[in-house]
């Protein structure tokens, strides 16, 4: 905060208008104020890390944690490397093949080496936004059908108020063993694991957003119905014209939350399940006790907390799009 | 005139947890068309029970409503609403809120360039067409009041009903509202039904006012017939004695005849609060 | 080949010489035809090209890793993806339900799996995995008050092998304090459960029984030594955290204690019995019938692996420890799977001792599914009561073949032969093995095992269920 001002002052003598070195204060306070936020948090990091010793060396530190960064980069190339070397060999051997059976259809095997980092971020990004997708397709078609109708809403309110407080965590065997019964193909296009992992990320993203959207089309505003009952809309215009757009603060409120959870619970669905993503990412680290986990699973802290930082982003900028409330998003 | 709209022996009961509450009884009201008839009352007395029941909103427990010969059974556009918190969808300019009610009523039977017109024409009609791709959000409170209106109009309704249409602007942004409704009514005279509490107000405007008697079991008290010239001035009649005579009348029905003692804390009527999504959203 | 398995319990459990001579002939003649098909028409391309193995966090993994890393599942067209698994239950449920091809198993496994001891399902095993690899680990805390019990060498270092006995005294000292003296191994059927039940008990500690007639598959009835189960990574926390006093598992679990510092290595299973068979690969029968070409292609990648495991007197290990090191595969660091894989052991912090056949992969035809070893494990679930009574010889053996085939084994090798890949001598003499090894007396309590007879077998132990006992 001093450096700002007195930075201002020194900018002001040197003959800039009061308006400009204005806005240069103001973006001033918006940078460094929590640029020093974050280095003071580096620095209590980093003393902290040095004096915490567990039995796999000290704490990890920053730097640590960005050594580990940069060497998982590095072997995300190193293993697209092998994958490139991999795909050559297959094909020369699907060639040598051909060449002594010629009704071989040769066939290009997707590559069989391990998951880098990179590929966990992407595996739990897809099965978050799948499972997150699938939760809004059911829920905001229910939550409208729930808020506009109070029969429905009397029959279901029991059962959303029981399921609510359930962690999804505890869904997970259930949800593991229904998907191996039901889904019992012998050359799954979708591997069960993703399955898993979406069911429970829909599970937990359900219940908060049927009852937010329900709420907002509960509480629109009476007049607002009356209108449509003047102009005698028809049941989907009514919908359409009025009742989304009206409970849209509302739905989006609840979409944020559940993306929130839902980024959170996958990491532990990942971790708990042995599905690949970040929590098995971390999960293993943790099993392999070896110099590096720890680092690494900081690493892993930092980038899941980034994510879910970006995800609440991106869902507050799709409803700054979407919304004609433009105050309720801007929390 | 003709006979347009008939309200006979309308009673509401509301069923409460504490037992029946009777909210209005024995409601017998002819409307002519053209007619422009103000509901005066103290708050609580029912007023727009009554609006509402022509409206088609609420249902009167006994008796019921023509209109046209037709009895009214649900909500429909030939009796559009001017309700008092203007009710614009908050997420549409306020050409598109006209645009949903002309695009409804009318359909297809207009082209998409009459339809625009029309539009265009009825927020002319309010001054309005200077802000008509401006969102409420963006509209002082006579402004969005006028696009209210606008809409009503658009609907091209057999009768135009009012609630309190001014109760919530300042008295200067009002009497130009005012003004500017008798402007229209002079091009259009449509049958109007307008509740207020505005004493001058009423007078000003009104072939007709109804003054209704406190509730509970409220019911129309004295009619009396508001016979000015139009059009009217209101700097001219504010020294004329029959105008002044006239607000005498109402001023005696409702404070001495009908004089009521609310307890403080229920002189802002629910409907007065304020629904703010902003808030509930956030 | 099958006629081989239905053909065993056929032989009277009586004579002994019978059954030998029986088996003998059947294997020479179906060597013989196996030898012809070889020669007569190549191994034809695999049914099933695209395939997943899944397995745990343990240096005896490598052959699967190896496998991969040096391409000999791709010689074979194979298109292996390896996936490491939470735990030993899991794993077993992945090959049942087929979400896993196969995978690197606990002996006990296949064994329990088609016994139908925990979740049944016909597993079998045509590669045996590796010998030895185990160690029996306990805290800092339990070391000190066994160390006075332990008799010391010149050099002040306490000597080799260490004998539950000196645990005894601190058992006592708990159970009398009434404090439950908590142990881990990493799964009911698994080799570390019978292993540290075998060492305990000859130090004349009792592991406790199983009844599984009776609903109870705790393992602790009549116990002085709790048993529970603990997934091999968690080990090191788990002791850490002080929920268990000590643990039995393999590489590099233990060796991570002495690097951690927060345990020490008592016995490795080498001393507890030398050369005892350890994992084995598992596939389902199902797997074996409906893709036998894949099968037998997967254990000739894997018997390659294995003989380069252990090629020129362990010369590739370093190579095999950096592989192992990755994390997708062991991940501990490099050091910690050296230290045993390498031909040392770590006991205490600075004694180091060479234990060359710590991890043996392949020499003593560790790769060889011996219908014995099958019958000893057998031995260890009847004398702790997971089968709750008394079998017959002759169902031993059965139950072994059942499991165990080692003709699937056979054409892999003489397939590896016949193209110049391996060695015939590096292999049992597949005409005349009958799948039984000599009686093996290498034990820590001196009681010899003959694989045929099992039951005399049983009825050595001092502590344990006896012909004729009921939990």
């Amino acid at each position: 905060m001093k450096a700002a001002t007195s930075l201002t002052t020194k900018l002001n003598m040197t003959g800039m208008s009061p308006k400009m070195s204005g806005l240069i204060a103001g973006s001033l306070q918006n940078l460094v104020i929590p640029l020093a936020g974050i280095v003071f948090f580096l620095a209590f990091w980093s003393v902290a890390a040095s004096n915490i010793n567990t039995s796999l060396g000290k704490f990890p530190g920053p730097n640590a944690v960005w050594t580990q960064l940069n060497s998982l980069y590095v072997e995300h190339n190193e293993e697209r490397t092998k994958e490139q070397a991999f795909y050559e060999r297959q094909k020369k051997r699907n060639a040598e093949r051909v060449a002594q059976d010629p009704d071989y259809v040769p066939k290009i095997r997707s590559y069989t080496g391990k998951e880098t980092f990179l590929d966990q971020i992407v595996t739990s990004l897809l099965t978050v936004m799948s499972g997150f997708l699938l939760a809004a397709v059911i829920a905001i078609p229910l939550g409208i059908a729930i808020g506009l109708s109070k029969t429905l809403n009397t029959a279901f309110n029991p059962v959303i108020q029981i399921f609510k407080p359930v962690s999804p965590l505890a869904w997970l065997p259930l949800v593991t063993m229904v998907v191996s019964a039901l889904y019992a193909t012998p050359d799954p296009v979708i591997p069960k694991s993703f399955l898993n992992s979406m069911i429970t990320v829909t599970l937990c993203c359900l219940w908060p957003m049927v009852i937010n959207t329900s709420v907002g089309v509960a509480s629109i505003n009476s007049d607002l119905v009356n209108v449509s009952r003047v102009l005698r809309l028809p049941a989907l215009k009514h919908i359409q014209k009025i009742v989304l757009p009206a409970s849209i603060p509302m739905i989006f409120t609840g979409m944020r939350t559940s993306l929130g959870i839902a980024w959170m619970v996958l990491i532990a669905a990942e971790m708990l399940a042995q599905n690949p993503g970040l929590g098995k990412f971390v999960w293993d680290e943790f099993q392999n006790g070896s110099s590096d986990s720890l680092g690494r699973i900081m690493a892993a802290v930092v980038v899941i907390g980034a994510i879910g930082f970006f995800l609440d982003r991106s869902m507050l900028q799709i409803q700054k799009f979407v919304s004609w409330d433009k105050t309720s998003a801007s929390r | 005139m003709s006979e347009l709209l008939n309200i006979s022996g309308v009673d509401m009961i509301f069923p409460t947890p504490k037992g029946d509450f009777t909210a209005l009884t024995d409601i017998n009201l002819k409307i002519s068309k053209g007619e422009f008839v103000s509901l005066i009352g103290h708050s609580g007395c029912g007023k727009s029970t009554v609006l509402n029941i022509v409206a088609g909103l609420h249902q009167a427990t006994i008796g019921g409503v023509i209109l046209n010969g037709k009895e009214v059974s649900e909500p429909g556009p030939e009796r559009a609403v001017v309700f008092q918190n203007h009710s614009l969808l908050p997420w549409l300019s306020a050409y598109e809120n006209v645009e949903l009610a002309v695009k409804q009523v009318f359909g297809k039977s207009k082209s998409k360039a009459d339809t625009k017109d029309w539009i265009e024409h009825n927020l002319r009609l309010v001054h309005m067409d200077h802000a008509m791709h401006k969102r409420p959000d963006e509209l002082s409170g006579g402004m969005k009041q006028r696009v209210g209106i606008a809409r009503a109009l658009a609907m091209q309704p057999e009768i135009l009903l009012m609630d309190e249409p001014f109760g919530a602007l300042d008295a200067l942004t009002r009497s130009h509202m005012q003004d500017s409704l008798m402007e229209i009514q002079n091009e259009l005279n449509n049958t109007v039904i307008m509740i207020t509490h505005d004493v001058d107000e009423a007078v000003l405007l009104s072939d007709r006012i109804v003054m209704m008697t406190n509730g509970p079991a409220a019911t129309i008290g004295e009619i009396l017939e508001i016979n000015l010239e139009r059009p009217r001035d209101r700097i001219s009649l504010a020294s004329d004695v029959e105008y002044t005579k006239l607000r005498q009348a109402v001023l005696t029905f409702l404070y001495e005849k009908q004089r009521k003692v609310e307890p403080i804390n229920s002189i802002k009527k629910s409907s007065d609060v304020v629904h703010n999504s902003k808030n509930e959203a956030a | 080949m099958k006629h081989v398995c239905s053909s065993l319990p056929l032989a009277s459990g009586g004579s002994q010489e019978y059954v030998k001579h029986f088996l003998l002939s059947v294997m020479i003649i179906i060597s013989a035809v196996i030898a012809n098909n070889v020669n007569a028409e190549k191994l034809g391309y695999p049914e099933k090209e695209e395939l997943k193995f899944g397995f745990i966090k343990l240096t005896d993994m490598a052959p699967i890793a190896i496998a991969y890393e040096n391409g000999y599942f791709e010689d074979e067209g194979l298109y292996v993806t390896i996936e490491a698994q939470a735990n030993w239950k899991v794993l077993l449920d992945g090959v049942i339900d087929g979400q896993l091809d196969g995978a690197h198993m606990l002996a006990g496994q296949p064994i329990a799996a088609t016994m139908g001891f925990g979740t049944k399902a016909h597993i079998i095993t045509p590669f045996s995995m590796d010998l030895n690899g185990n160690g029996i680990t306990v805290s800092n805390e339990i070391w000190a008050q066994m160390k006075p019990n332990i008799p010391k060498m010149d050099d002040g270092r306490p000597v080799h092998p260490i004998k539950a006995g000196a645990l005894k005294p601190v058992v006592e000292k708990y159970k009398d304090e009434g404090k439950p003296f908590n142990m881990g191994m990493v799964f009911p059927v698994s080799t570390h459960n019978y292993e540290l039940r075998y060492w305990l008990a000859a130090g004349g500690i009792h592991p406790g029984y199983y009844a599984p007639h009776k609903g109870d598959i705790s393992g602790q009835i009549d116990a002085d030594a709790l048993l529970s189960v603990t997934p091999p990574p968690q080990m090191p926390a788990t002791l850490e955290a002080g929920t268990i006093y000590g643990y039995c598992v393999g590489e590099p679990w233990n060796q991570q204690a002495v690097f951690k510092g927060i345990g020490v290595p008592v016995i490795t299973d080498y001393e507890i019995w030398k050369n005892n068979p350890e994992k084995v690969f598992g596939i389902t029968a199902e797997f074996a019938e409906k893709y036998p070409n894949t099968t037998i292609r997967i254990v000739r990648a894997l018997i390659r692996a294995a003989m380069w495991l252990d090629e020129n007197d362990n010369a590739n290990r370093p190579a095999a420890v950096k592989i192992l090191s990755q994390s997708n595969y062991v991940g501990a660091d490099y050091d910690v799977i050296a230290n045993s894989m390498t031909g040392t052991f770590e006991y205490e912090k600075g004694d180091k001792r060479e234990v060359p056949d710590f991890n043996v992969f392949f020499r003593y035809n560790a790769t060889y599914p011996y219908y014995s070893d099958a019958i000893w494990y057998l031995t260890q679930m009847r004398r702790w009561g997971q089968i709750s009574e008394d079998k017959s010889d002759d169902w031993y053996k059965d139950m072994a073949a059942k499991v165990y085939k080692p003709d699937i084994y056979a054409k892999a090798a003489l397939s590896l032969i016949e193209e110049g890949l391996a060695d015939a001598k590096d292999f049992p003499d597949f005409a005349t093995e009958d799948g039984f090894k000599d009686p093996q007396t290498e034990f820590i309590d001196g009681i010899t095992f003959d694989g045929t007879k099992p039951n005399d077998y049983i009825d050595m132990f001092p502590i344990g269920l006896k012909s004729g006992d009921k939990v």
